[in-house]
């Protein structure tokens, strides 16, 4: 842009090495990866059958809508506790994520899934926003902004946090069931061969839990596929790092990446992660529809898995008319919720 | 639009400004683009502070062929970092919205704002400067009263034209959120600024006090759910004003109902289509702009995914509804993922109101006949057009890339988006920035 560049030389010196924005990275290197580097998207030869990926309708089979619950979810948090470090973080986008997380944990809570209180609990979140603390203002006088200094205060919130996840940390080891461990980690390795992703998104699903529970499903029939933590643990190289990560959520967003492999979670396409998945249930469908409990699970919840033991192809028709019923239901409870 | 059957639009690139390297500083890419009310004068903001103002070629103007040439006609530093000592943070310099102030006089003005502080620069020409002082020497030395023999009288002489801008007010310590939105009252005495939570009212002549007309800071912040994204004043009725939602709201209000308007007079809402409802509806239905038609019967509102035309008589739904991207609603996750999906565009209006344009991604932009209910895609790039060339349209395809200007899905590039659009309020003059560029178009002639 032609004109004067006003003092360029210290103007470059401000800008080096500040502005940590989005995923750890320094401005620089974000705005490297927003504009050129890695958005790009190449025709791929696997990319024959985008069509089909295109027109695919949100409403599929509830692995899915669960799988990307679960995404949505991992990344929200993400953003919400990724500081931009040295400038404002906008408020206007945090509250945009804070409000699609409190959505997916109303749809939680709403399938009997138990959030932690930490995350229920929105002020928990949003005061990390609120930066902002003012001095009551006049008509019309300018508004000065007091308050604790914002750094200090995030720090205590993360501690906060921090203390609420390690107990549900602690809770994710179910006893383990020896009844259908072998066709469960099959499953697992199946997944996890079609899914990378999936590892990473049920180290966030402790804190949410399942969310599978179908109440309404047959609950005479208790499924017995208690998912053995220690197995898929193992078999998971990004989930040995699980109290760890956890920590480093709230820690430094750059040692979390390390742990999740930058590469694989954030140029992971997602959607076509998702699509990929769609013969990825309906081959498991057979075996139990095992997908559907690949995330951890709490000792209560184990209780009310139901309705899987008829297998796949039967179950997901059911569950997700079970979807399109709980939605209805959910606004009834969302309110009852808000209320109370 | 569509001019022919073969895909070509009747717009032809005209110019393009900026470095054409790949390699771009952040402080130059582009962050606001306004055109004057007489469409003389182009101003760009950036996010290194600084305004770069273009003006019509004056020769070429009347010429068909060449009117949309701009050359620099002003640059300057408006805004500088600024460091936040109570809360550790930086102010970023980056304007963030540019409004021009109708010309009164010789001079002109216009109101840059970054994320907290507002000003109003005078930008005016000298190409005179007094000459023959008698106590002055030409090269400033003061001369002794007691050395004078004869007296003259300075006169005026002609110098190389210099063009000057000063900032004449700085409006600071209003916003304790990020300013998002200006607006110029048609009274040309007041105007309006916006942030997250609140809108004050401003007189263009006090920098001292400014009135909240719009307050939407809850009590808890803990119940913050919704913020205000844009506003503008009406262009002819100087009570008026909207402002829009994250939530995909739009708010009328008049100031003469009260002097605080949190209660608004109308309220344009959609409601949502719930066979296309997704984990980002509320984060896509947030409303990125909004825009008075030139006539004042009509506003338009961007959000992410469509272009939607109000009657203000009407608050029910939109009386037009565009699509600018539909193909990405199936990419929200990813979209979500890389913050693309917080990307916020402007749209604007041509001067007679028959044609709206809003940016996208992969330097595409998008044109809509309202009167013919035709639209089309152009690209903004220097490689594949020559000034004067009509461009071609283009269209983009689910499936891989099949024909001649057909592009898949899967090939856009994220990183090349336009967000900043500004239409010639008389003519078929288009300006928008891509990252770091410039590029004005114009529409053929005939």
């Amino acid at each position: 842009m032609g004109g004067a560049k006003c003092s360029g030389s210290c103007l470059e010196e401000r800008r080096r090495g500040r502005k940590t924005d989005g995923f750890g990275m320094n401005r620089t290197q974000y705005l490297c990866y927003m504009l050129g580097k890695g958005l790009k998207r190449k025709l791929e030869q696997e990319e024959e059958n985008v069509v089909m990926k295109m027109s695919f309708p949100q409403e599929a089979s509830p692995t899915c809508y669960w799988l990307q619950r679960q995404t949505v979810l991992n990344l929200s948090l993400l953003k919400l506790h990724s500081h931009p470090g040295h400038s404002d973080p906008s408020l206007a986008r945090r509250v945009l994520i804070t409000n699609t997380l409190r959505h997916i944990q109303d749809e939680l809570r709403g399938e009997g899934v138990p959030v932690p209180q930490s995350f229920s609990s929105d002020g928990s979140l949003l005061s990390v926003v609120d930066g902002y603390r003012e001095s009551p203002a006049g008509c019309g006088v300018e508004s000065h902004s007091e308050g604790s200094l914002t750094p200090v205060s995030r720090l205590e919130e993360d501690k906060h946090l921090l203390l609420y996840l390690s107990p549900s940390v602690t809770r994710q080891q179910p006893p383990s069931s020896s009844a259908i461990k072998d066709s469960f980690t099959s499953a697992l390795a199946e997944i996890e061969d079609l899914c990378p992703t999936v590892g990473i998104t049920t180290l966030f699903s402790s804190e949410a839990g399942h969310s599978l529970a179908q109440s309404d499903l047959n609950s005479d029939e208790s499924r017995q596929t208690h998912l053995d933590l220690s197995e898929m643990n193992s078999s998971m190289d990004s989930a040995s790092s699980l109290s760890d990560s956890a920590q480093t959520v709230f820690g430094h967003t750059p040692s979390l990446l390390a742990d999740f492999s930058l590469d694989d979670f954030l140029f992971t396409e997602i959607d076509s992660l998702l699509f990929d998945s769609v013969p990825c249930s309906s081959s498991l469908s057979a075996s139990l529809g095992a997908s559907k409990v690949v995330s951890m699970v709490t000792d209560d919840f184990v209780k009310t898995l139901t309705g899987y033991g008829n297998g796949g192809s039967q179950s997901a028709l059911p569950s997700n008319q079970a979807f399109k019923l709980d939605l209805n239901e959910l606004d009834h409870i969302m309110e009852v919720l808000v209320g109370s | 639009m569509d001019g022919d059957g073969d895909g070509q639009s009747r717009w032809c690139l005209s110019q393009v400004k900026g470095a054409v390297d790949d390699d771009v500083a952040e402080a130059d890419i582009i962050s606001a683009v306004e055109f004057n009310h007489s469409g003389e004068l182009l101003a760009t903001g950036d996010r290194g502070g600084r305004i770069v103002i273009f003006q019509q070629e004056q020769e070429s103007k009347s010429l068909p062929q060449c009117r949309a040439e701009y050359n620099v006609y002003s640059t300057f530093q408006s805004h500088e970092p600024e460091f936040d000592y109570l809360k550790s943070l930086e102010i970023e310099e980056k304007i963030n919205k540019i409004r021009w102030l109708p010309q009164k006089n010789a001079a002109h003005f216009l109101l840059s704002t970054n994320d907290k502080t507002i000003k109003l620069w005078k930008i005016s020409e000298r190409d005179k400067r007094p000459e023959g002082y008698n106590l002055k020497e030409e090269d400033g030395r003061y001369r002794h009263p007691s050395s004078l023999t004869t007296l003259r009288v300075p006169v005026f002489q002609p110098m190389d034209l210099m063009v000057e801008a000063s900032p004449r007010r700085v409006y600071a310590n209003a916003h304790t959120y990020h300013i998002n939105s200006i607006s110029v009252n048609s009274d040309n005495e007041t105007y309006l600024s916006a942030d997250d939570l609140r809108i004050n009212l401003w007189h263009l002549d006090f920098t001292d006090r400014s009135f909240n007309i719009v307050d939407i800071k809850p009590a808890n912040m803990e119940e913050l759910t919704e913020v205000i994204t844009a506003s503008e004043f009406h262009p002819l009725q100087c009570n008026t004003f909207v402002y829009g939602s994250s939530k995909g709201s739009v708010r009328l209000c008049d100031m003469r109902a009260s002097a605080l308007c949190d209660q608004h007079s109308k309220l344009f809402e959609e409601p949502e289509d719930p066979s296309t409802r997704s984990f980002f509806s509320e984060i896509i239905s947030s409303i990125s702009d909004v825009k008075f038609s030139h006539s004042g019967r009509y506003m338009m509102t961007r959000d992410y995914l469509t272009l939607k035309i109000w009657d203000l008589h009407m608050e029910s739904r939109p009386v037009e509804t565009y699509q600018v991207h539909g193909y990405l609603r199936s990419k929200l996750c990813s979209l979500y993922e890389n913050d693309c999906i917080f990307d916020k565009f402007e749209c604007c209006w041509r001067g007679d109101d028959s044609e709206v344009m809003t940016g996208s991604y992969n330097n595409f932009f998008r044109m809509f006949n309202r009167d013919a209910q035709r639209d089309a895609t152009l690209e903004a790039s220097w490689e594949n057009g020559s000034p004067g060339c009509p461009l071609k349209t283009w269209r983009v395809s689910a499936g891989s890339r099949r024909k001649r200007n057909e592009i898949g899905v899967d090939c856009l590039d994220f990183s090349r988006k336009i967000l900043y659009t500004s239409w010639h309020p008389q003519d078929n003059i288009v300006a928008l920035a891509t990252v770091n560029n410039l590029y004005i178009f114009q529409e053929k002639p005939n």
